[in-house]
């Protein structure tokens, strides 16, 4: 018999060779045959081989549009506090009190709870050097834990997975939602997304009888393999006259010689996304329905999305990573009514979901970590918002952690802002690199591209 | 090459269509596609689309001295109608798309709304989404100095940024940086003072909520100097729109996106700088630039041509248009879109939608090859509440799930798109299918694939058909163009 390639050996093949990555897809695939071979010698005995089944698990919760975090743990003692915020300061009878200095945000009861029955940690004054207030630029630099002043190709979690995560297994990570965070983008598996695990599927109406197969789902199939990649032409500039150093007489002038080719056939890109897609959809459905919720969660996308969370790691996915996100943080007006929605959802959601792992049995082994972008200005504007600030607090929820207080509560006192913002105590990479340590038991410095010291928080 | 121009320049079409392009000759067939103000084009707008002072008389009265109840029903009637009007004018909007007479009209106008990203959700008022859809059709082409402008003046973007409460004390920051970073320069062309001055200097352009219209605000205006991208004065809104378009970055900024959004991937700096001059040579006038673009050699290089992933709207309206179908009802159409990550009139955010491979995940993925059985055959995708509404269980969401009871969806007529000949011979229709889907082949399995899939089958019925023809759309090759 020929050397026969398993559709699981053609799936380590894909990821580790021909496409390397989502932004980098061009190795050709005759160098990918004798790669295949290096990389099978050259096995690496530091990768996690533990899964999602039976080892620690991460939820990263990403409260989009920069929460003012001054007004989720709420100095509410402090006079410079309420000088700034004329319009919407909160008073000690409208927070929840952690002690006489702070408190959380009124709707933030479900919090109160987790605080004290020890499920909480909240890490105060949590920023970067020279921070930045665009949204989009912020949130990248979160998500791939870059200095402010430098752009990562991948997200830190994606680094996470192409460091310590074995093999093709398309579940490594989880997205809820139909967008896949920065924070996955990896050279290898960057893991999978969907909203509802019943859609998550190839649907066909034609309707074999029992015993037989779905013609239709098995051409999809076929036509959704890799043989046609390894079939398709290396055509990113193949043809004669198109190479990219050809290009220097097209009409807009011999300016454009050497244009850069940016990345490989975005088809080659899809074609894996297909095969990630046709492997994880049955085993995400049949985990989905064959696991019940033991708690009732708020109707909202952030509620559910914990939910089906909750099914998952109950059902036992592989999975060790999971990601979903809340919207709607940015207030630049009325910021009450909105905030009190925001996070009373959140305090909710988040409430449900320890309930039902502690009713599974699994709390000890999840990990909750929330962020935001930034914080807001000290200073209300006179529309009832906040501009965008700087520093901000995480939220860290689970079963088997350091809860309370950490970190210290950066001064509201005019003479210790910097340009109207609160100034940071904690480097956000501090906690990832107490999570990647301590939690997901991998170094860190290869992720985060230094050694930071990592936070103590289990 | 016609194919090519038909794909990116507008939403694609069936061969006849791309032949009597290619018939033209290049210079002439951009000519057809972007010189669309020799073409008339007679879309009536909704009836509702109209300023409508008497009720905005009625919504503010009742908002000072009414009773709590009558705050609330109205508050209900305001959302049902504004549901209403939004659906109506999604449809419309994509019916204009697939099958009006200025494609390229539309698809400036889908990258206007992608780049001053607007969304409904925060705006809550049909009339004036609409009203900047409208905006971006007018000046779709036009000049970019203009557009910016009237951009930042029209009441669905005084609304979105916050500028229409923005005074004096404390002014509001959101459009000032927004604009330059999102809009018209980039991030690191502006210092955090630029942002700050910015917004001093836009106080005073505010909305008239009675006449839904753009209204200065004299008494709002902080009339002391700024210093705004090295220009010192009491400088306005429209000054410091003046000061942007000034700056070089300006003209590089928008020209890059362009040919991003056209051909699929950043232009090099020196291709960019090309581009921008083109712009600034012809007073900040898009058309001369746009036309530059489309006849140049680097947009049908080996590295542009069928490489570009197909966003939600693209994939839709490109497939009823090479199926030569109709839509499908527009609570169908929009249920899909928003599944597949493309809400019209609701992008994510303000910086747009991302696009590119970005489109593609395992869900949406899978979501097209599935809707691409609901196009081809008839049938109606899995859709549920929580697709329609925000909140799963919410009024909206409701509603839609009932509307969606009685829609019909249209399928393709095989006889329509295929010959007798091709509808007999498998050969034939392989070919014919792939030619109309894709414009050039599968590789060899895939194709094997198809073929075994055909052989399995004594006779050839229309079904098989129409599943052959979704199986090609439910193919990596069949999402990019």
């Amino acid at each position: 018999m020929k050397n026969e390639i398993t559709l699981q050996t053609r799936r380590e093949f894909l990821r580790t060779t021909v496409l390397g990555s989502a932004l980098s897809w061009t190795v050709p695939a005759f160098l990918a045959n004798t790669l295949t071979v290096l990389q099978t010698e050259a096995a690496d005995t530091s990768k996690q081989i533990i899964t999602g089944k039976d080892a620690t698990i991460l939820v990263v919760l990403q409260m989009a549009g920069g929460n003012d975090g001054i007004n989720t743990v709420v100095p509410y003692s402090n006079d410079f506090y309420h000088k700034a915020r004329p319009r919407i300061g909160l008073t000690a009878d409208k927070i929840i009190k952690i002690n006489d200095d702070i408190g959380f945000h009124g709707a933030m009861g479900g919090f109160k709870n987790l605080y004290d029955s020890g499920n909480l940690a909240v890490v105060q004054g949590v920023g970067y050097p020279n921070p930045n207030r665009s949204h989009f630029r912020s949130t990248e630099i979160w998500q791939t834990a870059s200095d402010s002043d430098r752009v990562e190709k991948y997200g830190w979690l994606g680094r996470y997975f192409d460091n310590a995560c074995a093999g093709a297994d398309p579940t490594v990570g989880v997205t809820i939602g139909n967008q896949l965070p920065e924070t996955f983008f990896a050279k290898t598996p960057q893991g999978v997304c969907f909203t509802n695990p019943q859609n998550y599927r190839f649907e066909s109406n034609a309707h074999p009888k029992p015993g037989q197969t779905d013609m239709t789902e098995e051409s999809y199939k076929k036509m959704n393999e890799l043989d046609a990649l390894e079939n398709s032409s290396p055509a990113p500039d193949g043809g004669p006259g198109m190479t990219p150093d050809d290009n220097s007489g097209g009409s807009i002038g011999s300016l454009a010689a050497g244009m850069p080719m940016t990345g490989g056939r975005a088809v080659d890109f899809i074609t894996r996304t297909a095969l990630d897609a046709q492997q994880s959809s049955e085993e995400i459905r049949n985990i989905a329905a064959k696991t019940q919720n033991q708690a009732t969660y708020p109707g909202s996308p952030l509620g559910n999305s914990l939910k089906l969370v909750a099914k998952l790691i109950g059902g036992g996915l592989p999975t060790r990573i999971y990601y979903v996100s809340q919207g709607g943080y940015d207030t630049h007006t009325n910021q009450v009514n909105t905030q009190q929605r925001l996070l009373g959802d959140l305090g909710d959601s988040m409430k449900a979901f320890v309930d039902d792992l502690k009713a599974q049995g699994n709390m000890q082994r999840v990990l909750v970590m929330t962020f935001s972008e930034f914080g807001r200005r000290v200073s209300d504007n006179a529309n009832g918002g906040t501009d965008h600030g700087a520093a901000a607090p995480m939220f860290i929820v689970g079963g088997r952690m350091k809860a309370g207080l950490l970190g210290k509560y950066p001064s509201v006192a005019p003479q210790d802002l910097f340009e109207g913002d609160i100034k940071y105590n904690v480097d956000f990479r501090n906690v990832y690199a107490g999570i990647l340590e301590n939690w997901l038991k991998t170094k860190s410095a290869p992720i985060l591209g230094r050694q930071f010291e990592p936070m103590q928080l289990v | 090459m016609a194919a090519h121009l038909l794909n990116r320049a507008g939403f694609g079409g069936p061969p006849a269509e791309i032949q009597s392009l290619a018939g033209l000759g290049h210079d002439q067939a951009v000519s057809s596609l972007i010189d669309y103000e020799k073409i008339s084009d007679p879309t009536l707008n909704p009836d509702w689309a109209k300023p409508d002072p008497a009720r905005q008389l009625q919504i503010r009265d009742t908002n000072r001295t009414g009773t709590p109840e009558q705050k609330k029903a109205l508050q209900q009637e305001q959302n049902q109608l504004q549901q209403r009007d939004m659906l109506e004018l999604r449809g419309w909007w994509l019916q204009r798309m697939a099958h009006g007479p200025r494609p390229f009209q539309e698809k400036m106008a889908l990258f206007w709304h992608g780049h001053f990203a607007t969304s409904v959700d925060k705006v809550r008022d049909g009339y004036y989404m609409w009203r900047q859809n409208e905006l971006f059709r007018r000046l779709a082409t036009g000049n970019w100095q203009q557009l910016l402008t009237e951009a930042g003046k029209d009441p669905a973007m005084l609304i979105w940024l916050d500028q229409a409460q923005s005074q004096k004390a404390h002014p509001n920051e959101n459009y000032a940086r927004e604009n330059m970073e999102l809009f018209s320069l980039g991030e690191g062309h502006y210092t955090e003072k630029d942002v700050t001055e910015a917004a001093r200097s836009y106080t005073g352009w505010s909305l008239d909520r009675l006449n839904q219209k753009y209204i200065y605000r004299p008494g709002l205006h902080d009339n002391s100097d700024k210093t705004f991208l090295g220009r010192t004065g009491n400088l306005n809104g429209d000054d410091v729109i003046a000061q942007i378009i000034a700056q070089p970055q300006a003209a590089k900024f928008i020209t890059a996106k362009i040919w991003n959004y056209f051909a699929g991937q950043p232009p090099s700096d020196k291709l960019n700088e090309s581009l921008a001059a083109v712009l600034r040579l012809h007073g900040n006038n898009l058309k001369p630039m746009l036309r530059v673009m489309f006849r140049s050699e680097e947009f049908y290089g080996g590295d542009i041509v069928r490489n570009q992933v197909k966003s939600p709207v693209q994939w839709l309206v490109g497939s009823v248009r090479v199926l030569e179908s109709d839509l499908p009802p527009a609570l169908v159409s929009w249920g899909m879109l928003r599944q597949l990550g493309q809400d019209l009139f609701a992008p994510p955010n303000v910086k747009g939608w991302d696009g590119g491979i970005t489109w593609i995940t395992t869900n949406t993925l899978l979501t097209r090859y599935n809707d691409a059985q609901s196009l081809v055959q008839g049938t109606l995708p899995p859709l549920n509440a929580g697709d329609f509404a925000k909140k799963p269980g919410g009024a909206g969401g409701q509603r839609a799930m009932k509307i969606l009871q009685r829609v019909r969806m249209g399928g393709v007529n095989v006889e329509k798109i295929l010959t007798p000949e091709e509808r007999e011979n498998k050969n034939s229709l392989v070919a014919s299918l792939q030619h109309r889907l894709l414009q050039t082949t599968l590789d060899g399995e895939q194709e094997k694939a198809l073929e075994e899939f055909l052989d399995a089958k004594e006779q050839l019925n229309d079904a098989d058909i129409l599943t052959a023809t979704r199986l090609i759309m439910s193919t990596p090759e069949y999402q990019v163009t």
